[in-house]
């Protein structure tokens, strides 16, 4: 199961940051080598927006943020935590700001967040399956993952980002301690009601699993 | 033995393995008697593999591009505030020190120039000089003649001509070409041409007011030298005279802040038996003591050449020019040791 695999594969990347020697060159002026750590972690960046946004052109607009953001601030990464867990604090920041905004402007709009939520998620999932070479299982699947997207959508922020850290992303409950500065048993009581909310919103929306 | 909820709850973490040893057997031990919390097993199952089979979406095209476009341009605007302020413990004490230096560079060459300002200043501050000299003019006016009085004059507006600092000679006689109108009235004595010669009276005309005054002196010097001579006509003299009172004020207010301070001035009549000669050694004389402004004009039977000469070395050249011939000293006392003096020197045929 990939739950219990991903515990293992983050244990492997703490132990090294491959990343360090680039935020260095970063550090001391070098603009190009900041452009090697937005190729590592720029689809990572972008998913984690989208999953938590549920939109896609926000999510590039909020990871293209973050990345401006890292690099204005670079000079303050201290190397105390992974440059991966720095980076996907800021997005997982940048993502949350930008929903309460959005929050806000559709409050002020009288507008329904989950009609337009729906529509731009099958949006992003037309691109994300555009390869698929069957016509009828790509559309099911899309529309399954829109179902899906649309309850991680609906769950609280706190739930959220847990789940989308742990869950889809497959960072390890002390990663998304760093990430989320939260205690570690936190993290796991937040994980699972995120889970059970999951499945409760699941079951009411696709019927019997 | 926990109920429903509890183990519902647990079941997430039961699924990661994170359960103690005796949670995890008591989750076992409720699912093999409650169908409900192992559907609900089963269903938790079904949302991990959901949320597993979520695919990944692909940064747009140029993502990176578009990224690095940004940072860049920000990169600018960082090198920018680098360039001029950090490291910030380097460059703001640099930058605290240059502009403590400049300032007071700043006030010392002020002070300079202060210095030099004031040393300027009574010949900047016209008006009392002017006033001095009208002063002196009016009292002078019951005792002395009115040769004498001309005399006075052109000490005040002979300074006024004095703006060429470089060794100009004019030989100015009638028969010669006469320099441009522009220089003739830059240079001081050209104006002692005697009248009698039409272009030189003529330009003389054109002289300002102060000018003529200088004329009407060289008029009365000549007359008393060759009366005969050089005597302009008694009309065209008084008139002269009128516009130079008249007239001479109102320049004088005109060019106030030009007027220099006023030069001494002393004539000196050298009689002499062979004109030519003399003026050569005259002239060469004037050299050797660092002569400025030496203009030279020679009218018939003599030779009257006006220079600027250093107080300290007006001794010398006079004790030099006694031994040329019989001289004649005219003027007023020289107090001071600094400075210059206008002397007219008059080379006569014996």
């Amino acid at each position: 199961m990939l739950w219990m695999s991903n515990i293992i594969d983050n244990k492997k990347l703490m132990t090294a940051d491959e990343d360090i020697e680039y935020v260095v060159l970063c550090q001391k002026g070098d603009t190009e080598a900041f452009g090697v750590l937005v190729e590592r972690h720029q689809k990572k960046m972008l998913n984690i927006a989208y999953r938590m946004m549920g939109d896609y052109d926000e999510a590039c607009d909020v990871t293209q943020e973050a990345f401006l953001s890292a690099y204005k601030s670079i000079k303050k990464f201290k190397a105390e935590a992974k440059f991966s867990t720095w980076l996907y604090r800021i997005v997982v920041n940048y993502s949350k700001n930008r929903l309460k905004q959005l929050r806000n402007i559709t409050q002020r709009e009288s507008f329904s967040i989950d009609d337009s939520g729906e529509m731009k998620i099958e949006g992003a999932l037309c691109q994300s399956f555009a390869k698929d070479a069957n016509p009828g299982a790509q559309m099911e699947k899309r529309e399954r993952e829109a179902q899906v997207q649309k309850c991680i959508t609906s769950l609280d922020e706190e739930y959220r980002e847990v789940l989308v850290l742990r869950d889809i992303q497959g960072l390890s409950y002390e990663e998304i301690k760093d990430i989320l500065k939260i205690p570690e048993g936190t993290v796991k009581s937040r994980l699972s009601r995120a889970r059970n909310a999951l499945k409760g919103c699941l079951v009411r929306v696709i019927g019997d699993l | 033995m926990k109920n429903c909820k509890d183990i519902e709850n647990s079941l997430p973490l039961y699924l990661d393995n994170l359960l103690s040893s005796a949670d995890k057997r008591a989750v076992e031990e409720h699912l093999k008697s409650c169908p409900k919390c192992s559907k609900a097993l089963v269903q938790l199952q079904k949302t991990g593999n959901l949320v597993d089979g979520l695919g990944e979406v692909e940064p747009p095209p140029w993502f990176k591009q578009k990224i690095m476009a940004r940072v860049r341009e920000e990169a600018d605007k960082k090198s920018f505030a680098q360039k001029w302020f950090y490291p910030l413990r380097i460059k703001i004490p640099i930058q605290v020190f240059a502009t403590i230096f400049i300032t007071v560079l700043a006030v010392y060459i002020y002070r300079a120039g202060n210095e030099q300002f004031k040393e300027v200043i009574p010949s900047q501050a016209p008006t009392p000089v002017m006033e001095a000299e009208k002063d002196k003019l009016s009292e002078q006016t019951t005792e002395l003649s009115e040769a004498d009085k001309t005399v006075v004059k052109k000490k005040v507006s002979a300074k006024k001509g004095i703006r060429d600092e470089e060794m100009v000679m004019y030989d100015v006689s009638p028969g010669s070409s006469a320099p441009k109108t522009q220089e003739l009235k830059k240079a001081i004595p050209q104006e002692n041409i005697p009248a009698t010669a039409g272009n030189t009276a003529s330009l003389v005309k054109r002289e300002r007011a102060a000018d003529k005054k200088d004329a009407s002196y060289s008029a009365l010097m000549a007359k008393q030298a060759e009366p005969a001579k050089a005597m302009p006509p008694p009309s065209v003299e008084l008139e002269r005279k009128k516009e130079g009172y008249v007239l001479g004020a109102s320049v004088k207010q005109s060019r106030a802040p030009e007027a220099q301070s006023v030069m001494p001035k002393i004539t000196i009549s050298v009689r002499v038996g062979d004109l030519n000669i003399v003026v050569g050694e005259v002239e060469k004389l004037l050299t050797k003591h660092e002569a400025k402004k030496v203009v030279k004009q020679m009218p018939e039977g003599k030779a009257i050449i006006t220079a600027e000469l250093k107080i300290k070395n007006l001794k010398n050249f006079i004790a030099q020019l006694k031994t040329i011939g019989q001289i004649e000293e005219k003027g007023m006392p020289v107090d001071s040791v600094e400075g210059d003096i206008l002397v007219v020197i008059e080379i006569i045929n014996n």
